[in-house]
């Protein structure tokens, strides 16, 4: 879509102007040169003929070097500006009442989004905080549908849920959302990390504060400030040593681009020279936007920090514009020696320096005394880890980096400076990376190896859109993305599929018919003998669907298998929307098929969305940085045929959590109900999974070692933990308990599984796919429909309406 | 915009003005090249099938329920943007009307009506396929009665008939009467 002929093109236009009129320049210069020195009288000829040898002389030496020069200077100028990176973003918070949300996790929206905590918000990207009563000022921003203006909110929690969100003056309002966290930038890949921006992204107060610290009459001189030279010399014999230097702007970006701590007179000759060619050359606008790019502000090991926006990243983790006056104060004031008042070395000299440029900020008038001092009243405000930005979301970053490889060049994504908006929750990205960092650690002190590792993904139920994605117990960019590549065994975490293909089996199957769960010996395509055993070495004689599910009964689940047929299987799991090469055999039916978690999240969100099947997606939409849009990626629904079948397998996929394999979930999650959920365990102990999923979200857990060795886990020992910490935190809203055409609820002895009647003792509900009940009543039943003809259709009535779904 | 060129080229000043502008210049031309390869949205319908959704469901539905509407309780989030989705609908703008259900529907994925004016959205866009899936799940979400279920299948008729499954689309009409039967179907 974004084709590499419009980069190619606009890289021509911008090379070829400039050239064009310089040629032309030049050549006016020297005629006027001439006709001048012509027009002269004669009478100091012999004098005038010794100076024109010299400036002859000069110019033959000065014009080629000058040339030389311009070349050097332009081709850095020009090589380097014009990569813009892409800035991904979260989905927005939008706030609502009802919306389920603590007050942490908004703390952690904030904080994502870089809100800072201040008593009284009197800016945009403040907040305050009292329990559960926010003040937010949220910032402008352009959301994809358009602008939305800064606004003062009040929002208030309790129980978990918003109730209510008012702007400052007291009006209540409907709905409100917060700009959103930019999770990434994808920049190009060059050997120092940048994150470019262009003039008008940078703040104000970066820009007049830069020019009253570092060169107060930029805007007026040709690149060389003899004013400023001569001030600064006057500042450094004052103070008897070099406390001022009179570099302009214009030269240090020289100094940057032929970075040479190198004093000599040639040097400093060559520079002011180069200084002189870029003013000669390009507007102000464009030596500043260049300077704000590329000057050095720190070292992260081996790799250079270039620019302010990087910068920011690398010391306040927030992009440039969202700093606040006293980090940009910092910022400024560390051009003078990045590493000197390097904050996070020297905090006190850091400070004292900023507190410095503060006052010439305030006493050039760009801030108030007050915001000056008020500022300056503030800590440094540097996080601890610089390498905390792009690690957190940086799985999730894959995710979106491979949706959008379908439409863009990898190249357009480093350099066109697109806006992403994504589907990334970042409180939920962040409860998700605890719950497999913390949850591994706590297993591993219940016994289980300290080796182990896991993944994690997160997603909506209904739209598909996906909110987090774990690769692994350490977050971060270099690691092996599990979620995304790990492809393993699911084990049992495939067997609803077969109970879902035999409900489909219409008039055949139910929940209540018998299948026998009793040794079986199958020959492999390989000609060897395969004989499945359950995993607690006992087989069960004849037990229903339902309980050889929530129990996971191997040889009753290939029983059934081989009546559903494997090809049927791998065909269904097509249909949902997994493309996984797997082998038709029968051991599929227990799960000898590799997927990765993230397809075991496409499997599932068919079911957990009862039958309305979406692509599960990171990405929303893609626009220009100019706000056109390029892509969107709308919510589309596939809806599956069977809506009855699934209905019904959801209802005992709910009973897998209350008396099956999940049975210790509940406990885990604050007794919450109406959660469905798959364990899985692989042969030897090598995988664990969970499933689970609520009305509104699904979430896949996998733990097992990389090297896929035995790990002694099961589907309930391990992954469920990490996924039960994850819903801990997450209010539950069960999933649906409402049949959909072609199902309904019935009633069956629970004993014998006989079609039976609410009043009768002993009945149970059942879901039944119309057509699969049993074909036997109960003796209570039986007795009701002798003696109550002319009642028929009340009690039909009843089986319907009778009872609360 | 004629200084990008660099022809006019008339003064030092005005070659400072244009590499300065260059910078900006640059965006904008990228941003022009960029849209113009860039999917093309939705175009507005001819006038005459705008009325498609009064003409075949909205106003048949209403009279076909005696106005009977069961309609759960709405978020007053939900309310908000669905109204404003509407007014995008009725200006024509059914890219934007469908992005404004969309957001709704992160709100409440179930909402009938919901659902239901999505379906028909998609059917002033003449996305038949998913207006008959979005009625389809408004059908299953919802009361399945009065208003709402005669809008649905309506709009499932309508779409069947547009992807050529006239058995499917009398079948839905049939189904359009039982929206006021409160007595279910037998299977």
């Amino acid at each position: 879509m974004v084709k590499k002929r419009s980069k190619k093109k606009t890289g021509t236009t911008r090379k070829a102007a400039p050239r064009k009129t310089a040629k032309r320049k030049t050549a006016g210069r020297r005629k006027s040169k001439a006709r001048r020195s012509a027009a002269k009288p004669s009478r100091f000829a012999r004098l005038f003929r010794l100076a024109l040898l010299v400036f002859g002389a000069a110019l033959g030496l000065l014009v080629p070097w000058t040339i030389y020069l311009d070349h050097e200077v332009r081709s850095e100028f020009e090589g380097r500006k014009w990569d813009l990176p892409s800035r991904v973003y979260a989905r927005p918070l939008e706030f609502f009442s009802g919306l389920a949300l603590t007050p942490e996790m908004l703390r952690v929206e904030l904080a994502a989004a870089g809100y800072k905590e201040s008593a009284s918000p009197n800016r945009p990207g403040q907040f305050s905080a009292n329990g559960g009563r926010f003040e937010i000022y949220k910032r402008a921003f352009r959301f994809p549908e358009g602008e939305e203006p800064e606004q003062r909110l009040a929002v208030s929690i309790s129980g978990g849920r918003v109730a209510s969100i008012s702007t400052r003056g007291g009006q209540s309002l409907a709905l409100a959302r917060l700009d959103p966290a930019e999770i990434a930038s994808i920049y190009p890949l060059l050997r120092e990390d940048r994150t470019l921006v262009r003039l008008e992204d940078v703040p104000p107060l970066l820009v007049t504060g830069l020019q009253a610290v570092e060169d107060r009459n930029f805007k007026h001189h040709h690149g060389v400030d003899p004013r400023g030279i001569a001030r600064a010399m006057m500042a450094n014999l004052k103070a008897g040593q070099a406390v001022q230097g009179g570099s302009t702007l214009t030269q240090q970006l020289v100094k940057n681009y032929f970075l040479n701590s190198e004093r000599t007179l040639v040097r400093k000759v060559n520079e002011a020279l180069m200084a002189v060619i870029l003013e000669w050359r390009y507007d102000k606008s464009a030596i500043l936007e260049a300077y704000i790019n590329e000057v050095f502000l720190g070292q992260q090991g081996a790799t250079a920090i270039h620019g302010f926006a990087r910068a920011s990243r690398f010391y306040f983790d927030q992009p440039l514009d969202r700093l606040e006056a006293g980090e940009i104060a910092l910022l400024i004031g560390m051009v003078k020696g990045p590493s000197y008042y390097n904050p996070r070395r020297h905090p006190e000299r850091a400070r004292q320096r900023r507190d410095a440029v503060l006052a010439m900020m305030a006493e050039t008038g760009i801030l108030t005394e007050a915001q000056a001092n008020e500022a300056a009243s503030r800590s440094l405000g540097v996080v601890d880890a610089p390498s905390a930005f792009g690690q957190k979301y940086a799985a999730f970053i894959q995710l979106v980096r491979r949706q959008l490889a379908r439409e863009f060049a990898e190249d357009d994504l480093k350099t066109e400076g697109l806006r992403i908006f994504t589907t990334l929750a970042p409180s939920e990205q962040t409860a998700a990376q605890d719950a497999v960092s913390q949850g591994l650690r706590s297993l591993a002190q219940a016994g289980l190896p300290a080796s182990l590792e896991g993944a994690m993904v997160v997603a909506d139920v209904s739209s598909g859109e996906v909110r987090a994605v774990v690769g692994g117990r350490n977050p971060g960019s270099g690691g092996f993305n599990r979620a995304l590549d790990a492809r393993r065994q699911v084990g049992s975490v495939i067997k609803p599929l077969v109970y879902l293909l035999a409900l489909e089996h219409q008039g055949e199957y139910s929940l209540v018919t018998k299948i026998d769960d009793e040794p079986i010996t199958l020959r492999q395509p390989n000609g060897q003998e395969w004989s499945p055993s359950n995993y607690d070495e006992t087989s069960h004689g004849e037990v229903t669907l339902l309980e050889a599910l929530i129990n996971s009964y191997n040889q009753a689940t290939v029983r059934l298998g081989l009546e559903v047929g494997v090809t049927q299987l791998l065909h269904r799991i097509e249909q949902l929307g997994v493309d996984a090469d797997i082998m038709p055999v029968p051991s599929v039916f227990l799960g000898a098929a590799e997927l990765t978690p993230m397809q075991v999240a496409q499997l599932y969100q068919p079911l957990a969305a009862e039958g309305y099947a979406v692509p599960l997606r990171a990405v929303i939409a893609v626009e220009t940085p100019g706000g056109e849009s390029l892509t969107r990626y709308p919510l589309r629904l596939m809806p599956q045929d069977r809506r009855d079948a699934i209905a019904v397998l959801n209802y005992a996929l709910t009973r897998v959590v209350s008396d099956g394999t999940a049975r210790a979930l509940p406990g885990l999650i604050g007794g919450q109900e109406g959660v469905a959920g798959k364990t899985g365990t692989t042969n030897d102990r090598r995988d664990s999974w969970f499933v689970g999923y609520t009305r509104n979200r699904l979430a896949v857990a996998w733990v097992g070692e990389d090297d896929n060795s035995p790990a002694g886990v099961t589907g309930s020992n391990a992954a469920m933990r990490l996924w039960a910490r994850l819903f801990s935190r997450i209010p539950v809203e069960p999933v649906e308990t409402r049949m959909p055409d072609g199902a309904y609820w019935g009633w069956v002895d629970g004993e014998t599984g006989a079609l039976s009647d609410k009043q009768c003792n002993g009945a149970v509900q059942m879901p039944f796919v119309a057509g699969s009940e049993p074909a036997y009543q109960s003796s209570c039943l039986a007795a009701m429909t002798n003696t109550d003809k002319e009642d028929d259709d009340r009690s039909f009535w009843k089986k319907w309406f009778g009872k609360k779904n | 915009m004629t200084d990008h060129s660099g022809k006019s080229g008339l003064a030092k000043r005005t070659d400072k003005h244009s590499a300065s502008l260059l910078s900006l210049g640059l965006t904008l031309a990228l941003a022009l090249l960029l849209s113009a390869c860039a999917s093309a949205p939705t175009p507005p319908a001819p006038v005459e099938d705008r009325t498609e959704v009064e003409r075949e469901i909205r106003e048949p539905a209403e009279d076909d329920s005696e106005g009977v509407q069961v309609f759960p309780l709405q978020n007053p989030a939900v309310k908000t943007l669905l109204a404003q989705a509407g007014e995008a609908e009725t200006s024509g703008n059914y890219d934007e009307a469908s992005v404004l259900l969309e957001r709704a529907l992160r709100i409440q994925p179930h909402d009938p009506e919901l659902l239901q004016q999505m379906a028909e959205v998609q059917v002033r866009k003449r996305d038949y396929q998913q207006a008959l899936n979005f009625a389809v799940r408004s059908y299953d979400a919802g009361p399945r009665v009065g208003e709402i279920c005669a809008r649905n299948w309506r709009t499932i008729g309508l779409a069947r008939e547009h992807l050529g499954d006239a058995d499917g689309a009398r079948e839905a009409e049939s189904r359009v009467g039982q929206c006021m039967n409160t007595r279910p179907q037998r299977y």
